[in-house]
């Protein structure tokens, strides 16, 4: 019974709800438009743009020593859940079986490498989210709420490795449909919103000439 | 008597013998196979091709290598007598003794505190806080936590799940749970090696043996005997725990990884050997950190406190780890680690 509502009628839901609260969000950020620029512009905003997209991965000199665990961390995490999530074999197949588009997939020893870096790099960013004050007193609920989702899904999707159970396929999946739903409403969104945000950032400073 | 009635005799006396000899024969003939038998060393015995079949499958008597397309270590052997061995020691000694051991250690820390309670300040808590450990620090230690005890929990299971999980999830339940904790165990098993080197690199400069530590140990930390006992940083107690946890690490790593990698070419008595040793140091590490837990949440006041915001109030400093008090004060020069509330120190310390 759950089986079936889990890749029938919650799959469903899940995909509806994470498609269009994303191109929501994306549309009502773009649809709010800017106030009109009266100053003379220094440089074209697309260099601004491209620059700061550039820029933003690589840390700042003078913050080398204090981010470096961020920077590290945060490579091996978002890095290591690309791969997994594009490049894992049983994915693949997934996405070959709803919509007949197959590439290929990395090896299983890359794949249990990835996943143990963005294991890694996932519980060290949310303990260090946790234990330095700062990024303690800047984080909300929905910060922890994200982190721990993601983890569950990437560790009931480790627990499936095996693809001997179908009991572990449907509790993957079902974390899956979780992550979508909640997906759109949280910071999750980063995960589209990084290059326009830094674009837009880069391009407001770089018409005043300013580096961002 | 005439020529012709002897002749008849003669002729009667050889059909005699004949049929005599012939007699004889018939009887004797048959009686050979088992005289000769007699003389085998294994006479006597009664062979069944199917006990022999399965004494040679088993290799009781001697390695038996057979011929297959493998290509892998012990590829040839059917059956490896090793395994026997093996099977016998987890079910009849490392299961119940390792769960006899974890018992025993959660039985004394719970008799400890029902009998002498948690160690107490010397003197009412200053409001003023030190800092103990950085949020790097806490951040290696919480990771290593996290780590330990996923692989502490799903080995637990993979080890007493049949005993304590199939009364509650029945047989279908527990395999799926167990599969689920194999390949949660496997996965994050080398992730731990990180999580150790990081831990050693971070707090091995503060876990070396020193003056004092010996006297602790005598006076048992002053848990037993009351009193106060002079301790820098890191007392011994800490100290031992701290190369337990590596020392302990270090080999359900490497043992862990023999079992991992089973394409490495390690044979099954490696491995056998392996997972023997690995039960083994898991359940002494998980029972010592027991102790650990119990002494940094509700064993000593204010000890936890030091690992979730990373400061101590002074008088548990004076009080616990006095020569540490004294060279954090000594060397402080604008009481930059001395601070009332613990979030405005934490500007470039992270």
């Amino acid at each position: 019974m759950f089986k079936h509502l889990v890749d029938g009628i919650f799959w469903d839901i899940a995909l509806w709800v994470f498609t269009i609260g994303v191109l929501w969000r994306i549309l009502s950020i773009f649809l709010v438009g800017n106030k009109k620029d009266l100053s003379v512009a220094r440089t074209t905003g697309m260099t601004g743009a491209i620059a700061a997209n550039i820029s933003r991965f690589f840390p700042r000199s003078e913050m080398q020593s204090r981010t470096r665990l961020h920077v590290i961390a945060g490579y091996m995490f978002h890095l290591g859940l690309f791969a997994l999530l594009f490049f894992a074999a049983p994915h693949i197949l997934f996405v070959e079986s709803q919509t007949g588009l197959s590439w290929p997939a990395m090896p299983y020893w890359a794949f249990i490498v990835t996943a143990q870096l963005a294991f890694v790099g996932l519980l060290l960013l949310w303990i260090h989210r946790v234990m330095d004050p700062v990024t303690r007193l800047i984080s909300s609920a929905d910060d922890h709420v994200g982190s721990i989702l993601t983890f569950i899904v990437m560790l009931t999707g480790c627990m499936a490795l095996l693809e001997g159970f179908e009991g572990l396929r449907v509790l993957h999946r079902f974390t899956v449909e979780l992550l979508m739903v909640y997906f759109p409403f949280s910071r999750l969104m980063h995960a589209f919103m990084f290059i326009p945000s830094r674009a837009f950032t880069g391009a407001w400073f770089g018409r005043r000439g300013v580096k961002a | 008597m005439s020529d012709k009635k002897q002749s008849r005799i003669r002729r009667h006396r050889k059909v005699a013998y004949s049929l005599l000899s012939l007699l004889v024969l018939t009887l004797v003939l048959p009686l050979i196979p088992y005289a000769v038998a007699e003389k085998d060393e294994t006479a006597g015995k009664v062979f069944n091709p199917g006990t022999e079949l399965w004494r040679d499958v088993r290799q009781r008597d001697r390695d038996v290598i057979g011929t297959t397309q493998m290509k892998s270590v012990d590829a040839g052997v059917l059956i490896n007598e090793y395994g026997e061995t093996w099977r016998h020691f987890r079910m009849q000694q490392l299961v119940p003794y390792g769960a006899a051991l974890m018992g025993i250690v959660l039985s004394i820390i719970l008799l400890f505190y029902l009998l002498r309670g948690p160690l107490r300040l010397q003197e009412e808590p200053s409001g003023k806080k030190i800092e103990r450990f950085t949020v790097f620090e806490r951040t290696v230690h919480w990771f290593t936590v996290a780590i330990f005890w996923l692989l502490a929990l799903t080995g637990l299971i993979l080890l007493y799940g049949r005993f304590v999980l199939i009364p509650i999830l029945g047989a279908d339940g527990f395999g799926i749970t167990a599969s689920a904790c194999k390949e949660a165990h496997n996965l994050f098993g080398p992730t731990f090696l990180v999580a150790l080197v990081l831990l050693f690199l971070t707090f091995v400069k503060d876990n070396i043996y020193a003056r004092g530590d010996m006297l602790w140990l005598l006076k048992g930390g002053g848990m037993l005997g009351g009193g106060h006992v002079s301790a820098g940083r890191f007392n011994a107690g800490e100290k031992i725990w701290f190369w337990i946890a590596i020392i302990g690490g270090l080999v359900l790593s490497v043992t862990g990884l023999i079992l991992v990698f089973s394409i490495l070419g390690q044979s099954r008595e490696i491995m056998g050997l392996s997972h023997v040793l690995h039960g083994i140091v898991a359940l002494v590490v998980i029972s010592v950190s027991f102790g650990h837990i119990y002494l940094g949440t509700a064993g000593v006041e204010g000890t936890l406190g030091s690992m979730t915001t990373g400061y101590v109030d002074e008088a548990w400093a004076k009080s616990h780890h006095d020569r540490w008090y004294a060279e954090v004060k000594a060397a402080e020069d604008g009481s930059d680690k001395i601070v009332d509330e613990p979030g405005l120190a934490t500007e470039g310390k992270s």
